[in-house]
């Protein structure tokens, strides 16, 4: 809780100026409002009980005109400086997020379910900005302008005074015994706003499993439940949440009473002036509306501070320790690397690697073989920087891996995983994987390289085809040459593949085949194999158990090898 | 507009809590404009009593002070509690509903909407709905009720004055709100298709963030996110400007309400058409009124996004399932032993806008007892197949009968009963291993689900876990390895007691050892189902008793393998 407002207060100092500025022009308008109330009391004093004319009490009536013009231009101004001030937290911390998100990366990430992630980047960074919007700004004011108001007051009638100060500490104190059963209400309806939005997509992505199993209809039944119970734990918390503001109303309401009382029978015993009564009466709801607005902005801070809770898990997600600034690999355009003695425990205490050591000579063609946890996936897992080794240490061209900056050694990887994602884009830049200017003709040999070109030629726009998250019907083998013809695109001097040739009929997997030696001369290949053909054109064959090589050799060496050969699936039989 | 109809004709089951809500917030306002006059003419009055040392009755107006107080504090409350409780009711019976809507759509329907954007949909785009009732329809309501009164009461003191009022209630009440709404509309309704497509993005850099660092392309990614970020605070600004210029033009529609009372009210005292005591009375009378004027500009101007978005959820709502239920479905046939289960003849499918047919003059026979083997390569045609027999999608051409009824004249969902199928996108939920198996059987003993796994040659994965069956699952299953996950999927289809059994590239992701462990002891367990066995790789295809040939959409080989297993 401590560390939530902790981490709150740190994102202050970004809104401070807006702030500062909203709270000045804020506690101007409020100076106005005790010359208004002044003018109006003058004038009515003047007609009611003196007697005046029109004309007698003109002056002061046309004064107030610019008063109203002068607090519109201030009540406009301030509410544009703590918007401000609000948008520029959120923005920071959305990008701070992402940044940290990044730096996580995607093994990481797995483990967070993505609806709980993208509800703590959208509505709860939404819930957090009003804290610095509303809250804070009246938060400032609640003390002074109540205290303009008491100086104001005191010379007109010290009485009425004493009674504003005396019931003014009430309410804060009744607003904090009720609001702090709301706040840990609040926390609670937060979890389950976010459970019930990782809920959500979860059974969206998976209706169609739902289907197959004719649980579809049964989890409508799951929806209405979580939707009937976030409506009761909602309307819980708002119970409360009103209650605190009727206490709130009720008292400040009382207290104006007391004090129009005192004046009436002070006016009717001929002991006050009417001018001082009308001036305080007309001033005494001002005293109290600070504090009013606070009890509203109360309530944001609660959820602000609930949904704060959310975005500070996300800061919580283990980072992958890596120096911060990082040399540049020297670029030969080729890459040779060793893993010595490499060492990888999870932080939920699974090993993935344990002593591996291997030296990949340049442009040399490795394929990785095993059975499923032995470790192969870590292994590019490590090289693409998505985990850092707990022991041992890598080496890339003689170079530290750990010491070469991660976005340029990036940039020599081409790397085509087991299921290539596919973006909410169009095709070319699904495969280009660049923001900025397409080289068509890369894009067209990289296509036609992963023999892909009839995918393209089927899609309704070609490559100005905009794919969904699955793609647009593609099948599982298509997915795959779009992500092939993304790493020919790259063309990069390290390839990275996870079982590149799976799902290939044999026709295109000999065309790919063939495809992948061109890429691969001249160039490091590392690439999990399942397939013998992978396997078969490899320079060398890495067999891996339970994170470490158990053996070595030229595909030949593993002829006949019992321990490779269930490894491993033959071609496809006529 | 008639989106809006439509949006209140949902209300509709509502309406009594509505009305209640409504009677409530009129109340509160209106005794607040009760408090305030009164409180203005019982001082001015007890000052005049005062001067001219006469007594007055003061019993009367202190016992309305406190009873408009009263009104006033618990006439908010209650309104409030009301009017958010049938909010939340509504909001809750329209999650369902839509839910409800597009469950019939899935897959083939929802194909183009990503899940991102449908889950903005269902969760953000409903929330806002609460703005309907809550921010627009209520205030609006109130404020002409309140205002109404206002003026007819004024309007037996003083006409003029009752006339000033109602121009300048008008103004900020209707001239104000109209002028926010249309300037407000396009920022807001930019807004709510920024708000879907930043889901879309966050989804995107979430789930495909390997990708995108692999390529170096997740700081492009992210500074487009942050773009979005900016382009948002920029329609939200422009908002803020709108809501600042409302709020002080209120403010100022006030002080002229004022400013207007007090100049038309003292010829009116001085000539003796209006008492003294009356003239605080009216002052205040015509500021208090502007309360239930207050929240109208932003009302406006919420609605353009509120209605973006009910448009966007009834868009989705609205699309036709690709297969209809028919008005009276038959009922499920029963089997004779020799007959085909499930059969194709002469069936055809081209997708919409595909260049190309994905299934061609397909024939096939399902028989119970039997294993039919499907071999062809990525993109021949074979989860076309599939999909085609879930009923997730028609035939363009052909027949497919179940059991010798054409499942056209069958309820989908009754097929779907007979059919357990393992698909290429076999999803696990984020739960616990357990509950994934049991999406398929949802009362099966512990003692099944181990069953399951242990033919799936999952079991010692899942018994190796500190928490067993209860281990949860990571988002999508990625916590899982993709054999893992694999193997899951193939132990949960299992688990559903159907006649027929489609497996589409089972051993996908399995190395070779297990994948082979795995299909003979599922096959040695499949019994007197009908399997069809979809796959690219030559494994344990000795165990089909039929193999088909695919290629380029059309089964181009047919032939029964000699073993019987």
């Amino acid at each position: 809780m401590d560390r939530v407002k902790t981490f709150m207060k740190g994102e202050k100092p970004i809104a401070t100026r807006d702030l500062r500025l909203s709270v000045i022009l804020s506690f101007a308008n409020g100076l106005l409002i005790i010359a208004q109330a002044f003018l109006i009391a003058s004038a009515v004093t003047a007609v009611a009980i003196d007697g005046a004319v029109l004309d007698a009490v003109l002056p002061s009536l046309l004064l107030l005109l610019p008063l109203f013009l002068a607090r519109a231009v201030l009540i406009y101004f301030a509410e544009q400086a703590s918007f401000r001030a609000g948008a520029a937290v959120k923005r920071d911390l959305r990008a701070r997020a992402l940044d940290h998100l990044r730096r996580a990366g995607p093994v990481a990430l797995a483990e967070q379910p993505t609806g709980r992630l993208v509800t703590a980047l959208t509505d709860s960074l939404a819930a957090i900005e009003p804290y610095y919007s509303r809250y804070l700004p009246t938060a400032s004011l609640v003390t002074l302008l109540p205290l303009a108001v008491l100086v104001a007051v005191v010379p007109s009638d010290w009485l009425s005074a004493v009674v504003l100060v005396v019931t003014a500490p009430l309410i804060p104190l009744f607003m904090v015994l009720i609001g702090g059963g709301a706040e840990r209400m609040n926390q609670r309806q937060w979890q389950k706003l976010a459970r019930m939005s990782g809920h959500l997509i979860d059974v969206i992505q998976g209706l169609t499993t739902l289907k197959i199993f004719n649980a579809s209809r049964r989890e409508a039944a799951e929806v209405a439940r979580m939707a009937e119970d976030y409506r009761r734990d909602t309307m819980a918390v708002l119970r409360l949440a009103f209650l605190s503001s009727l206490a709130l109303e009720f008292f400040a309401t009382v207290s104006i009473a007391i004090v129009a009382v005192f004046i009436g029978f002070r006016l009717l015993w001929g002991e006050m002036a009417f001018f001082n009564g009308f001036f305080v009466l007309l001033l005494a709801p001002e005293f109290y509306l600070p504090l009013r607005t606070l009890g509203t902005a109360y309530h944001a801070r609660m959820e602000a501070i609930g949904a704060a809770e959310r975005v500070t898990e996300l800061f919580d997600i283990p980072v992958p320790a890596r120096p911060a600034e990082g040399t540049t690999l020297a670029d030969g355009g080729r890459i040779d690397i060793s893993f010595e003695d490499v060492g990888v425990v999870f932080a939920d205490g699974r090993v993935g690697l344990d002593g591996f050591s291997l030296t990949v000579a340049a442009g040399e063609r490795i394929a990785l073989v095993g059975p499923s946890g032995a470790g192969k996936s870590t292994v590019l897992n490590l090289l693409l920087g998505f985990v850092a080794p707990t022991s041992g240490r890598i080496r890339v061209n003689g170079t530290p891996l750990d010491d070469i900056d991660l976005a340029d050694w990036r940039q020599h990887i081409a790397h085509l995983s087991q299921h290539p994602h596919l973006f909410h884009a169009d095709l070319a830049e699904n495969i280009a994987m660049t923001d900025g200017v397409l080289d068509e003709a890369r894009l067209e040999t990289a296509t036609e390289a992963a023999f892909a070109r009839e995918i393209v030629a089927a899609l309704p726009d070609g490559f100005s085809t905009r794919l969904g998250e699955r793609g647009f019907g593609l099948s599982g083998g298509e997915i795959q040459r779009i992500g092939l013809a993304r790493a020919f695109y790259r063309d990069a001097p390290l390839v990275l593949m996870d079982e590149a040739t799976a799902h290939l009929d044999r026709d295109s997997e000999q065309k790919v085949s063939a495809a992948i030696d061109r890429l691969a001369t001249g160039r490091t290949l590392i690439a999990i194999a399942h397939r013998l053909e992978t396997a078969r054109d490899a320079d060398r064959i890495v067999l891996m158990e339970e994170g470490r090589v158990a053996a070595t050799g030229r595909p030949g060496d593993f002829a006949g090898d019992p321990r490779l050969a269930g490894l491993i699936a033959e071609e496809v039989a006529e | 507009m008639s989106d809006l109809l439509r949006l209140l004709k949902l209300f509709r089951p509502y309406w009594l809590w509505m009305a209640g809500s409504i009677a409530l917030s009129l109340a509160s306002v209106l005794a607040n404009v009760g408090l305030m006059a009164v409180s203005g003419w019982f001082i001015t009055a007890m000052a005049l009593a005062g001067l001219a040392g006469v007594s007055m009755n003061y019993f009367t107006p202190a016992a309305l002070i406190r009873a408009f107080a009263i009104v006033r504090t618990v006439g908010r409350y209650g309104e409030r509690v009301i009017s958010h409780e049938a909010t939340f009711r509504l909001l809750a019976e329209l999650r369902t509903w839509f839910y409800r809507r597009i469950e019939p759509l899935a897959p083939a329907g929802l194909a183009k909407a990503h899940s991102g954007d449908v889950h903005a949909r269902l969760s953000s785009d409903i929330d806002r709905l609460e703005l309907v009732f809550l921010r627009f329809f209520a205030p609006v309501t109130v404020a002409a009720l309140a205002s109404l009164v206002v003026v007819a009461v004024l309007f037996a003191w003083h006409p003029q004055i009752a006339a000033s009022q109602a121009v300048l209630l008008a103004l900020a009440g209707i001239a104000l709100p109209v002028l926010v709404a249309k300037a407000g509309g396009a920022p807001s309704e930019r807004l709510t298709h920024q708000g879907a497509e930043m889901t879309t993005k966050l989804v995107d850099m979430l789930d495909g963030l390997g990708t995108l660092q692999a390529h170096g392309f997740d700081a492009a990614h992210a500074a487009r996110i942050e773009a979005l970020t900016c382009g948002m605070i920029a329609e939200e600004t422009r908002l803020s400007r709108l809501s600042g210029l409302s709020t002080a033009g209120v403010g100022l529609a006030t002080n002229m309400a004022l400013f207007a009372a007090i100049a038309l009210a003292v010829p009116a005292v001085r000539s003796g058409a209006l008492a003294p005591a009356d003239l605080a009375m009216v002052a205040l009378l015509a500021m208090a009124s502007f309360e239930a004027i207050g929240p109208l500009p932003l009302a406006a101007q919420s609605l353009g996004g509120t209605l973006a978005s009910a448009r966007r959820i009834f868009a989705l709502a609205d699309g036709a399932p690709p297969v209809a239920v028919p008005a009276r479905p038959a009922p499920l046939p029963l089997n004779a032993a020799d007959a085909a289960l499930l059969s194709f003849r002469g069936v055809g499918l081209t997708y919409p806008g595909a260049a190309r047919p994905a299934l061609c003059d397909i024939d096939l026979d399902l028989m119970p007892g039997t294993r039919t083997g499907l071999l062809g390569a990525s993109g021949s045609g074979k989860s076309s197949l599939v999909n085609l027999a879930l009923r997730f999608w028609p035939p363009e051409t052909g027949r497919i009968s179940l059991s010798g009824t054409d499942v056209a004249d069958l309820d989908p969902e009754d097929v779907r009963r007979q059919i357990s199928a393992v698909s290429q996108h076999a999803h696990l939920f984020t739960a616990s291993i357990a509950e994934n198996l049991r999406v398929a059987a949802p009362d099966a003993p512990l003692g099944k689900l181990e069953e399951a796994c242990r033919i799936a040659q999952v079991h010692d994965f899942i018994a190796a876990q500190p928490d067993g069956y209860d281990t949860l699952v990571g988002a999508n299953g990625l916590k899982l390895s993709g054999g893992e996950a694999r193997r899951i999927a193939v132990a949960r289809a299992l688990l559903k007691e159907a006649p027929i059994l489609l497996l589409d590239e089972p051993g996908e992701g399995l190395d070779r050892a297990t994948e082979t462990a795995m299909l003979e002891a599922l096959f040695d367990a499949t019994g007197e189902r009908a399997v069809l066995y979809i796959t690219h790789r030559p494994v344990a295809l000795e165990r089909m008793h039929a193999l088909l040939l695919m290629e380029r959409s059309r089964i181009v080989d047919r032939r029964a393998a000699p073993q019987m297993g």
